[in-house]
């Protein structure tokens, strides 16, 4: 069992790689794995000024922009999740971020934010063709932060997956996946205890993703904030509780737990739609 | 009779109990994992002037926390003569939870080649805030006679920031611009 950790994404990913392989054929799949999430990274980063989600932010309503096939995928899917999940689940939430304190202020930010659901009554604030050619048609400001780690982990895991290696687990700060005949030990935190052990089990073949404010909690301007938003109201989710989710991959897992801690439903139907199962500690 | 020291006892019963720690690299993995290529590797460790600290800390935009900075530099071929591929920089950062040693690689024009985490450890907040626990740590790595559990379960849990870290590579990048760069 080799394991590698490297800052990413605004946490610690770690690939761990259950192979015999040679030292120089791991060497390889580690590179592969990290280059996959320093890929994802630079173009989704809100902090980057260079990454697609700083162009999409800074263009002006009704320019468009040509975007990274993987940009493309993670928008759509995001987009998607938004549409199905009626707005709860919403990238557009980056300018609250901002407010409280949690996204530092963009270049261009005025007319914020609506929300994509809230436009998406009249006509979407964005609209990606084909070809991966974006629309921005009315003003929003997004982050990716409650989907993209997910999907950097997916492209690690193809990333190994296509260097030959027979199983390993990606792990990016708490939203993980797991690929191979190896079952990998896997445990939850406590969200009332955030470094004891809240729950331990094994996991094969699947990819996990936990939610939950107790990382990032404080206080602004005297009310209580977190980095979580509520898609449809805009209000900071401030509990003590976390939302656990296990999908057939890392993306869907990581979208999907901000839907189970907005609808508080661990058995909410769009779940099995996803294959997906939901458990709350 | 030798005296026993509780307080030693009392912090290593402690920090055993931490529910999260990971050895992912040694120091010496860690200088063979960045740079393959390099044949042999030679502390140079830093002391930094008053004026290298100022300039630190205006290139950072960071306090520059300390003058001694633990470095070694990769060669290929003979130690003096061989070729200089770059320098591996140690840190720790403590963050709210966590203590992470890291290393980061530097290429010769002191731009920033690769950040490996070496050992990542949690425990409670006020474990955390107290220098003794701090001090068992910082700097050791496994060669050092420091056993960490078996470290194999991955955790699942809301994301921890990494923002020590980050600030930590900035502060090393403004450090190899000041005092490694050739």
């Amino acid at each position: 069992m080799r394991r590698r950790a490297q800052p990413w994404l605004g946490t610690l990913v770690e690939v761990t790689i259950a192979d015999t392989l040679s030292e120089a054929a791991a060497a390889l799949a580690f590179d592969a794995a990290f280059g996959a999430i320093a890929e994802v990274h630079r173009l989704m980063s809100y902090h980057d000024a260079a990454s697609d989600v700083s162009k999409i932010n800074q263009m002006a309503v009704g320019s468009a922009l040509q975007i990274h096939a993987r940009t493309a995928t993670v928008m759509r899917a995001a987009l998607d999740m938004n549409a199905v999940t009626d707005g709860l689940f919403d990238i557009a939430c980056a300018s609250r971020l901002v407010e409280w304190g949690y996204l530092p202020r963009a270049g261009l930010e005025s007319g914020l934010h609506q929300g994509l659901a809230r436009h998406q009554r009249n006509r979407p604030a964005l609209h990606i063709d084909a070809d991966g050619n974006l629309q921005k048609l009315a003003p929003v400001l997004i982050d990716l932060g409650g989907i993209a780690k997910g999907y950097a982990v997916d492209a690690a895991i193809d990333a190994l997956q296509a260097s030959g290696v027979a199983a390993a687990c990606v792990n990016a700060g708490g939203d993980l996946r797991v690929y191979g005949e190896t079952a990998f030990p896997i445990m939850i935190r406590d969200p009332r205890a955030p470094t004891q052990i809240g729950f331990r089990f094994d996991l094969k073949d699947a990819a996990l993703a936990t939610s939950g404010s107790y990382f990032s909690q404080r206080t602004v301007q005297g009310q209580p904030r977190s980095a979580l938003v509520h898609g449809v109201d805009g209000s900071a989710v401030v509990n003590n509780i976390s939302v656990t989710v296990q999908a057939p991959a890392c993306m869907t897992a990581d979208a999907l737990t901000k839907l189970v801690l907005l609808s508080a439903d661990p058995r909410h139907p769009l779940l099995q739609q996803f294959g997906a199962t939901a458990f709350i500690i | 009779m030798k005296p026993i020291n509780l307080t030693a006892l009392a912090l290593a019963a402690s920090a055993s109990s931490s529910a999260f720690a990971t050895q992912y690299l040694t120091v010496e993995q860690a200088q063979q994992v960045m740079f393959p290529d390099a044949t042999g590797f030679r502390d140079v460790s830093l002391q930094l002037t008053g004026e290298q600290m100022k300039q630190v800390e205006k290139l950072a935009g960071l306090p520059a926390r300390s003058v001694a900075w633990r470095v070694f530099a990769a060669y290929k071929g003979d130690a003096q003569l061989g070729s200089l591929l770059g320098y591996v920089v140690l840190d720790d950062v403590i963050g709210k939870f966590e203590l992470i040693s890291y290393a980061v690689a530097v290429n010769p024009d002191a731009s920033i080649k690769q950040i490996e985490i070496l050992t990542y450890r949690e425990s409670h907040g006020f474990e955390i805030k107290s220098p003794a626990w701090r001090k068992q740590f910082v700097g050791k790595t496994a060669a050092a006679g420091l056993s960490i559990g078996d470290g194999i379960a991955s955790i699942s849990g809301a994301t921890l920031s990494c923002t020590h870290v980050t600030d930590g590579v900035r502060r090393i990048a403004a450090i190899a611009q000041v005092a490694l760069k050739k």
